[in-house]
């Protein structure tokens, strides 16, 4: 990977790393009686061995010109490789996670293993892990592709992706050392969150050079969704993690809002990590992969239009159906359920559309697993805003808040729609990334496929069932008017919905390892294409320094 | 690439342009979209005239039914208790004895003590009121504090050696811990107190340690425990006459109680449940004795 | 309209900048409001601090992730109100940093948890759920009662979040650690100093039976015997004696 690096990028690296390692020193001496010095640990240990990568790299030739006549693809295989770890790691331990509310002794007696510790273990792993490095894999596809640019240079890619990562295992290693800040998706602590924003704001940067190079006069709209997704996750982050840490050598923190105000944002946050991460940024994902893969035209642009900048707007006021009948003001409530009603409008015209681009190409749809992994998804997605959508009245969510309704609602969402849309993406990609001529095996692609929509039917049946068996049994009256059944015996008509459930989630990992073999083997065995790029229009070169606007 | 062709299959201009391959269809937005956002923005602007909505300042839009989720849930449990009237008053009017007697309410204590008992009791009572070690079984014959449904009521009142004013309060003294009596003393009196409640085994093998317990008992306990062991109520302390046992009845754990002592707390819950609830569980612990084994849910 | 966008779409920029500005006006108008309309925040006059024993119980709440399955927001709803207790108020959790409602309730609620059990029974609860409620999926909590506490950052913890508007005093972030140790040692002269610094009805009691030792099991169950009680304002006005 270094060999792609120009002479200035390999010494710019080396720098970064240095100053890297170097705050890794400090957070670990001075913060040796803390847990961040642990993470000081983890950060000298990754910039030292970015180090080495880079020294030991640099005695290859710096490469010629040619390169800029290609896109720039190499960060691409790493991300996508990434994801599929994350994937696989936060699955696993979500479905460990789900065991244990079955059978609560399948642990060890020891902190780390706690369930609080390991549930945002999966939740971070997954989101972030699996969900961001898939996001950042296909934007980097995806927008040098629609601008027919490549990227402006070599090495902030790799800084965005590796870095990004970097506080992916702060996060994740934090929880079971018990670093936290409780705000659910938004748990790592103040120096994570303050390295995010570093990371991010190289992301856009990049991002906005690479769609200045752009050849196209257009910016497509699968680039809108990643625009919206980096920048509004960039305000989100930034509001929602405002905290006063209690000394620069120690990982403890306490946010500077408190009560109503820190509920109210942070479910404003919590609420938009839904629409921007895990929806505008695998819509934007959808609107590449769909259209190339069927081969079909977008339904229509005007509609792409009204859904883009309806989900905008719509999604950041609805935050506060998180907060129904709570201490949260009553009219707060009432503008969260009501934009929440108007949301399903633009959400459902961009699962429609996604839909109905398919017209012409369903045959391909039936014959292509991975075109029907898009199309189940863009299903799932449609189904999962309706039941948001309804959740968020305020009757409905008296009944499904804080019952696993909400839980079978996040896995529809997350399992129908953002895996199975980034598992259909990758499998498009794959193949592309390596220049093979398709996937190893489409039969274990098909296999996959059925895994995984058996694996999220059982997931999401199960706990629509107990969702709905809880929320019902703790509102029951007896004939007498008085409560009928008392907390514990609701936990235990659960029991078996959370064996089910488990199951269910122990079938979706099996699908994701059986992706992560076929992966692995068309990297490795698959036979190549013979022309280079055969599917990308050609790249248009231009002079590496060249930042005007391609119109 | 500006240039618009039509899409075979659909017979739609496309807008003419061309990203790696992808077009787009320049084609109206569906109609129904535009229904559906209207009736969604009407419903929305409904629900905020109505309703309590938009901030101003420092103040916000009532909405014109005045509802506020605060009064609505004091309503309803108004409601409720309205609608419960009719054996609320009985309850309250009636003596103990008098519901007892009374199967249609005490079908009520029934169906009101069991949540109550449940999200309430059961963490130390156990589901089914059998208690376990430290914590009395509810449903068997030895009471510390009487048996008598006021005492019962007295009890979740104001709890034992809990911060209520009138709490009960009782103590089982540390001897070994505090050296009032050395380890030998203690282990006789244990045997003697063992004794009492299987008089045939221990008696068999311990004839010499019981005798001499005997009157370590006599000296130090019967004070409270009473001559015989029989227990006192007004101390709380129990009977050790009897088979049943509050922290268990094995030497190791006899010998535990008497040198480190015990002192059990039991919540008061005068303020935690209405004085209708706490008589609704005494009555419903004293009917609890009657149900035959596994009948609870 | 559609050709105003044919427009802004060619600029990167200026799609940016109307994305951010789209993207504003919810939360703006949702959450500045908060700080601004009094009526907000109920006036709780004899609202406490928590103790600093209470705050390093709250912390390894927070640390263990007990949020994950318990909420500590009752709503405006019938059947929680006559199962939890009083709807929670807003000036309850106005010191909370970060405030612990929750999302989730595998377990009960614990706004009011406070005073429900006693501490054996939290003690036994929290190293084995299952040895009081066999049917509880909570897991095992050993270690807090293997764990000393520390209390060196104790002071730092009252400092912090004096500087985000909690009124903690000088007196009390210089005793802090001091009065995490007196309010789980009763009859120690530094347990008298917990009393005047945070009130007379402080639970000051040995919390995990052992006044010999500092533990994070003491540090939990006292943060648990506060919850729902460190103002009286959601009882309405009847006085509450006793608790
Ligand atoms: C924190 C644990 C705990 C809870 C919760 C609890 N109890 Fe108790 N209860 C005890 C203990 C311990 C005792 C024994 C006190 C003693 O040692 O004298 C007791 C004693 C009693 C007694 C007296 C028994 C006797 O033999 O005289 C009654 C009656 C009783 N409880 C009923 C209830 C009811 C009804 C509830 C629910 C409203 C309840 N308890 C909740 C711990 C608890
Ligand atoms: C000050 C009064 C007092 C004295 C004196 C006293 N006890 Fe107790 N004893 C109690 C009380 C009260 C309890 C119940 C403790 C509880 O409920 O937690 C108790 C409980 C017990 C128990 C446990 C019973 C069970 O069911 O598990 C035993 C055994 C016992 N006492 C034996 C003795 C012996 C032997 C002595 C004398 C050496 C003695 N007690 C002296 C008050 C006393
Ligand atoms: C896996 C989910 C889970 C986690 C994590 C969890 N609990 Fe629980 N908790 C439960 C369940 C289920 C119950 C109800 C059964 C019982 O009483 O054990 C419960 C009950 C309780 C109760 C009794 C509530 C009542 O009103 O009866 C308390 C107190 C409690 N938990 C405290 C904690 C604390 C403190 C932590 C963290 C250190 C924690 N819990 C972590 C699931 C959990
Ligand atoms: C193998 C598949 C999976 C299994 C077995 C699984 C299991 C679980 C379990 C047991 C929980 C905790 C629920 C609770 O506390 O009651 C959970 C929560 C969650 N999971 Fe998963 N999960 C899986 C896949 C995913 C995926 C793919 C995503 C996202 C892309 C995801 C996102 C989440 C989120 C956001 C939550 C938190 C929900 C909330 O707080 O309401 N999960 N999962
Ligand atoms: C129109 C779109 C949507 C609306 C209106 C909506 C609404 C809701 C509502 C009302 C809740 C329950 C809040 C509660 O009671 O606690 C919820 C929870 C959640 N939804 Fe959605 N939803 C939508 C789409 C999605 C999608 C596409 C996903 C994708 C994964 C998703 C992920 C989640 C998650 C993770 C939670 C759990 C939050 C938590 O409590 O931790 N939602 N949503
Ligand atoms: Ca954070
Ligand atoms: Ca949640
Ligand atoms: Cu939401």
């Amino acid at each position: 990977m270094v060999a792609q690096l120009t002479q200035f990028e390999r010494r710019l690296a080396l720098i970064i790393a240095g100053l890297m390692a170097l705050c890794g020193l400090v957070l670990a001496a001075f913060g040796h009686r803390d847990p961040i010095g642990v993470h000081g640990l983890i950060i000298l240990a990754a910039a030292i061995g970015t180090m080495f990568v880079v020294i030991s790299g640099s005695f290859a030739d710096v490469p010629d010109d040619s390169h800029l006549g290609r896109y720039y693809d190499d960060p691409i295989k790493v991300g996508v490789v990434l994801a599929m770890g994350w994937a696989v790691f936060a699955m696993a331990v979500g479905d460990w996670v789900a065991w244990l509310l079955a059978y609560p002794e399948m642990t060890f007696d020891a902190a780390w293993s706690g369930f609080g510790r390991l549930r945002p273990m999966h939740t971070t792993g997954i989101i972030f892990g699996f969900g961001g490095n898939a996001l950042i894999a296909t934007s980097f596809h995806v927008m040098q592709r629609t601008s027919r640019a490549r990227m402006p240079d070599q090495l902030s890619p790799w800084f965005v992706l590796l870095g990004y990562n970097l506080f992916c295992i702060l996060a994740v290693t934090g929880y079971p050392m018990g670093i936290t800040q409780s705000k659910e998706y938004a748990e790592p602590e103040w120096y994570a969150d303050i390295w995010l924003v570093i990371v991010w704001v190289v992301y856009l940067a990049l991002y906005l050079r690479t769609l200045a190079r752009r050849q196209e006069p257009h910016i497509y709209v699968a680039n809108w969704y990643y625009l919206a997704f980096i920048l509004v996750v960039a305000v989100l982050h930034i509001v929602n993690n405002l905290a006063m840490p209690i000394a620069l050598a120690s990982a403890k923190s306490f946010p500077i809002f408190a009560g109503v105000q820190d509920a109210m944002t942070q479910w404003w946050y919590g609420h938009n990590a839904v629409a921007f991460f895990l929806t505008a940024g695998f819509l934007g994902m959808m609107y590449y992969y769909l259209p190339t893969r069927s081969g079909r035209p977008i339904f229509s642009y005007r509609l792409s239009i009204i859904s883009f900048w309806g989900i905008t707007f719509f999604y950041m006021w609805a935050g506060s159906h998180h907060l129904h009948y709570t201490a949260l003001p009553h009219w707060v409530q009432t503008l969260g359920m009501t934009f929440s009603a108007m949301l399903l409008v633009p959400s459902w015209a961009s699962a429609g559309n996604a839909l109905l681009t398919l017209n012409g190409a369903w045959h391909k749809v039936r014959d292509d697993a991975t075109l029907r992994f898009m199309m189940v998804a863009a299903v799932f997605y449609g189904l999962s805003t309706f039941e948001g959508s309804f959740m968020a009245i305020r009757p409905v969510n008296s009944l499904s808040h804080y019952t696993d309704w909400t839980v079978a609602h996040v896995h529809a969402g997350a399992l129908g729609w953002v895996a199975l849309i980034t598992f259909g993406a990758i499998y498009a990609l794959v193949p592309i990334l390596w220049k093979r001529q398709g996937m190893y095996s489409s039969a274990l692609v098909e296999v996959h496929f059925w895994l995984a929509l058996a694996g999220t039917l059982v997931y999401v049946f199960a706990m629509w069932n107990s969702g709905l068996v809880q929320g019902l049994m703790w509102r029951t009256y007896s004939a007498s008017g008085t409560l009928a059944y008392s907390f514990v015996e609701s936990l235990v008509a659960m029991h078996p919905y959370y064996i089910a459930r488990a199951v269910g989630g122990l079938l979706f990992l099996s699908g994701a390892v059986v992706g992560c073999i076929n992966i692995w083997m068309t990297a490795r065995h698959a036979p190549g294409t013979a022309q280079d790029a055969v599917r990308d229009r050609p790249l248009v070169i231009l002079a590496s320094r060249s930042l005007e606007p391609g119109e | 690439m500006a240039i618009r062709e039509r899409d075979p299959h659909t017979g739609h201009m496309t807008i003419g342009h061309e990203w790696n391959g992808i077009t787009e269809l320049n084609r109206p937005v569906p109609t129904p979209v535009w229904w559906f956002l209207g009736a969604a923005a009407l419903f929305s602007v409904v629900f905020w005239v109505l309703m309590p909505a938009w901030p101003l300042g420092d103040t916000y839009t009532r909405g014109l039914l005045g509802v506020d989720q605060r009064t609505t849930v004091v309503q309803k449990l108004a409601e409720a208790e309205q609608q419960q009237a009719g054996w609320r008053r009985r309850i309250a009017a009636a003596d103990f004895a008098e519901i007892e007697a009374d199967e249609a309410l005490m079908r009520v204590v029934r169906g009101a003590g069991s949540a109550l008992f449940g999200d309430n009791c059961s963490a130390c009572h156990g589901a089914a009121g059998r208690g376990g070690p430290g914590y009395p079984s509810l449903v068997d014959d030895a009471w510390l504090w009487g048996g008598a449904p006021e005492s019962i009521a007295e009890t979740l009142r104001v709890g034992v050696n809990a911060p209520h004013p009138d709490t009960r309060v009782s103590e089982m003294p540390a001897f070994g811990h505090d050296q009032i009596l050395d380890r030998e003393a203690i282990l006789q009196v244990a045997a003697y107190v063992r004794s009492l409640a299987e008089p045939v085994s221990a008696a068999a093998s311990h004839s010499q340690a019981v005798a001499a317990g005997k009157e370590i008992f006599a000296a130090n306990c019967a004070a409270c425990h009473g001559d015989n062991g029989q227990g006192n109520s007004d101390a709380g302390a129990p009977n050790l006459s009897d088979s049943f046992w509050l922290y268990g009845g094995d030497p190791q754990t006899v010998f535990r109680t008497i040198f480190y002592g015990r002192k059990g707390h039991m919540p008061a819950w005068e303020h935690r449940l209405a004085e209708l609830e706490r008589k609704i569980l005494a009555l419903y612990i004293r009917d609890l004795r009657s149900w035959p084994e596994g009948a609870r849910r | 309209m559609f050709g105003f966008h044919y427009r802004l779409e060619r600029h990167s920029i200026a799609l940016a900048v109307a994305i951010i500005l789209v993207a504003s006006v919810g939360g703006a108008v949702e959450i500045a409001p908060l700080f601004t309309i009094d009526e907000t925040v109920e006036h709780a006059p004899d609202m406490r601090l928590y103790t600093p024993l209470e705050l390093a119980g709250r912390e390894v709440y927070i640390r263990e992730g007990c949020y994950a399955c318990h909420s500590q927001m009752i709503r405006t709803l019938r059947d929680e109100v006559e199962r939890y207790g009083p709807y929670s108020l807003a000036a309850e959790s106005q010191y909370d940093h970060p405030m612990l409602w929750g999302s989730k309730r595998t377990g009960p609620d614990l706004a009011r948890i406070g005073g429900k059990y006693s501490d054996e029974w939290h003690f036994a609860h929290l190293f084995n759920p299952r040895e009081v409620v066999p049917e509880s999926v909570m897991p095992a909590y050993r270690w807090l009662s293997r764990n000393e506490l520390s209390t060196d950052d104790l002071g730092r913890y009252l400092a912090a979040l004096r500087k985000v508007g909690v009124p903690y005093s000088d007196d009390m972030v210089a005793h802090a650690a001091d009065d995490a140790h007196g309010q789980a040692t009763p009859d120690s002269a530094r347990a008298r100093g917990v009393a005047g610094r945070y009130g007379e009805p402080t639970n000051i009691r040995a919390f995990d039976g052992d006044p010999g030792r500092l533990t994070e099991m003491d540090a939990v169950i006292a943060y648990l015997q506060i919850l729902g009680q460190l103002t009286k304002a959601a009882y309405g006005s009847a006085p509450d004696a006793g608790e």
